[in-house]
């Protein structure tokens, strides 16, 4: 069947655009990723020992009371942070469980203190960062609550 | 509130302003047709594709040969991107498995795409296969944004009156792409995933917390999607959450710079306006004016506090997340940093009004095409107060360009209002979950308006994947975006050829016209909607909702 002329034209240019934007420049875009930024192109992947244990960026349960809790109503439903606020509401209970003093902990919190307007704003910090930091850190009281 | 806000805005309206002021010389060279020394690099590629498409670009077209090109051309592309997405388990680049979408909702997505809306009555990360999310919805959103910068150029060209007509339509489509959208979207991409945006062909990753339960890490073609969709003006995620999934948008600079991806091409095409007219002045007006909307509706935003609550990302905080949201609807862009109903009533009156308006600034090309409506419609008014012959850029005006300007205003309330009264006298409104109150209201009300301003925020979300919501929103999204390009490349096309007036009555590049022109839109727009905002935002306000719902 011949396709009439006034459609052969968007036709081909349909198929044309089709194959520039939805897989040449995706896959080029993917292999430049891959070689200039191998760690961020595959989600900011945490590990603990040599395994994979989740991503910096989307947050996982913590059921233990030793660590500290991401929240669970948000827009993404895997907020990784919580305000420094909120973070200080859970170090009391955590020094209960773990032995270590508010103080510490407090320090803790405050090394990895970041803001929403990127050196202003609201202070947060991201929950499986820290937890990492308490795990390599206090590996005697940890290791016990960590997955083979 | 803490200055440093203030001055943190005013930094970010200066970068957005000043790189889209240089962006606009390089699309004057596109669209102007003057020769540039970037010529060398793209005109083989241009010409490639020329060849590919069977197409002559050096052919001038009427407005009706650009109009049925244009959209032939659409619904090939959509027509392409459904068959993908209805047939993603049997084809390639589908590691998960995903089966074939649903016909009514396949249909729904590309047409959502295409009309450069990305309404999502699905969450791509458990329903779009890779191919699908790359040769569905990516390669939509490029060729969505190039159509209606397309668009633009051509009317501008008709109403400038200087290049004998209004040009090649796919001349205008290809070089959108390969001079603009490509190059910007892949600097773009390669920043976003420097920032942590996923970039990957290899899979979800299943793995072991560190408490030891299974996480699934959904990573993919992600950062080729969020450059084109903020760029674009689309606002279709790969993600259902959109842009509050970390992996979409990590971080605060990430935040900010998508904000800025969405401003970018939308604040410089009133400044290639001026530029093809022939009087840079004429283009600040527009943009001075759709400024001036958007500086309201912001300072109306944050004229009741809003605390950062749930529904909302701890990274972005409060201030951000609002900052976005009344972006996204003056942009209609529609992606979402934070959940709809987070927000309390007044920053959700400004995102309708963004959507209403359409214009302030709008959508890649067609924003500053809805401002050349305005203005139309605003010399006939004052010209006829003033009681002389309206005149705009040195042309007369006419009856017939004010009889299409009035439809292509009037098509935005009956496809909005018509619709939601249907959706709740057939029942289809409460199947989605949307109750007879001032809540119920605002989702269905925020649904049609999202549709027909080819925004794409919505309250609906998967609840709106129905049969009746998918069907009816994917026709307002394509008549609210297809009839105003229409009407204006008609308007445009009889302009081209009038006669000037080199000495014209009515001064339209100066401060007064520009707030002429904001009372007028101001007033069109509440004239037309404010018995609707009073049921709704209004309405729920006064009963106590001050903060969502």
């Amino acid at each position: 069947m011949k396709i009439p002329e006034k459609f052969s034209a968007p036709l081909r240019m349909a198929l044309v655009s089709m194959v520039l934007c939805g897989l040449l420049f995706p896959v080029v875009v993917t292999g430049i990723a891959e070689v200039a930024f191998p760690y961020q192109s595959v989600g900011e992947q945490a590990t603990l020992g040599n395994h994979t244990v989740g991503s910096y960026l989307i947050a996982q349960e913590f059921n233990a009371s030793v660590f500290f809790h991401p929240r669970n109503d948000s827009a993404s439903g895997v907020d990784p942070d919580i305000t420094i606020s909120d973070a200080y509401s859970q170090i009391p209970g955590i020094s209960n469980a773990t032995g270590l003093s508010s103080a510490i902990l407090m320090n803790t919190v405050d090394k990895f203190v970041q803001y929403t307007m990127i050196s202003f704003g609201t202070e947060y910090m991201n929950v499986l960062k820290v937890n990492l930091y308490l795990i390599n850190t206090y590996p005697g009281i940890y290791s016990h609550y960590v997955s083979g | 509130m803490n200055p440093l806000y203030v001055i943190f805005t005013l930094c970010i309206f200066t970068a957005v302003i000043l790189s889209a002021w240089f962006l606009s010389n390089h699309l004057f060279s596109v669209f102007g047709k003057r020769k540039s020394r970037l010529d060398r690099i793209f005109d083989p590629v241009d010409n490639l594709l020329f060849k590919l498409g069977g197409v002559d670009p050096k052919k001038e077209m009427t407005w009706k040969e650009y109009f049925l090109n244009l959209l032939i051309l659409n619904v090939f592309q959509a027509a392409l991107a459904f068959v993908i997405l209805n047939f993603q388990l049997y084809l390639p680049l589908n590691p998960q498995g995903f089966p074939d979408v649903r016909w009514d909702l396949a249909l729904n997505t590309v047409m959502s795409i295409a009309s450069n809306t990305n309404l999502q009555h699905y969450a791509g990360e458990s329903t779009l296969s890779y191919l699908s999310q790359m040769m569905g919805i990516t390669f939509l959103q490029f060729t969505s944004a190039a159509s209606g910068l397309s668009a633009a150029v051509a009317i501008f060209r008709g109403f400038s009156g200087k290049y004998g007509g209004i040009g090649n339509f796919y001349s205008d489509f290809v070089r959108s792409l390969t001079r603009v959208l490509i190059p910007l979207s892949l600097v773009a991409s390669v920043v976003l995933v420097g920032l942590g945006v996923p970039q990957s062909l290899n899979g979800y990753l299943l793995v072991k917390t560190v408490e030891g339960s299974s996480q699934m890490l959904q990573i993919g073609p992600v950062a080729s999607m969020t450059s084109i969709m903020q760029i674009g003006t689309n606002g279709g995620g790969y993600f259902g959450a959109n842009s509050a999934y970390p992996f979409e948008n990590p971080s605060p600079i990430s935040n900010w710079f998508e904000i800025f991806l969405m401003m970018l091409i939308p604040t410089s095409v009133p400044f290639l306006f001026g530029k093809m007219v022939g009087n840079r002045k004429e283009g600040s007006t527009v943009l001075i004016s759709a400024y001036a909307i958007y500086a309201m509706n912001l300072i109306a935003a944050f004229a009741v506090v809003t605390t950062l609550g749930q529904g909302m990302e701890v990274r972005f905080g409060a201030f951000s997340s609002v900052f976005w949201t009344v972006t996204t609807t003056a942009f209609t862009t529609g992606s979402v940093n934070a959940s709809l109903y987070a927000f309390n009533q007044i920053v959700i009156t400004a995102a309708f009004l963004g959507m209403m308006i359409q214009s302030v600034p709008g959508g890649v090309g067609v924003g500053t095409m809805y401002m050349i409506m305005y203005i139309v419609i605003t010399i006939f008014i004052v010209g006829l107060m003033a009681g002389r012959t309206p005149e705009y850029l040195g042309a007369k005006i006419t009856p017939r360009d004010v009889k299409l300007a009035l439809i292509a205003f009037l098509q935005h309330p009956v496809l909005i209002l018509i619709p939601t009264a249907i959706a709740f006298s057939t029942g289809a409104a409460a199947a989605a979950g949307a109750g007879n109150n001032p809540e119920g209201f605002i989702t269905i009300f925020y649904e049609f308006t999202s549709a027909a301003a080819n925004n794409g925020s919505d309250f609906l979300g998967t609840a709106g994947n129905t049969a009746f919501f998918n069907i009816s929103t994917a026709a307002v999204m394509w008549l609210g975006r297809f009839i105003p390009i229409a009407l204006m490349l008609s308007i445009s096309g009889s302009m081209s050829s009038r006669i000037r007036n080199p000495s014209p009555g009515l001064h339209t590049d100066n401060l007064t016209f520009a707030a002429i022109l904001v009372v007028s839109i101001l007033l069109l727009a509440v004239l037309t909607f404010f018995p609707f905002l009073v049921i709704g935002p209004v309405l729920a306000y006064l009963e106590g909702h001050v903060n969502g719902f």
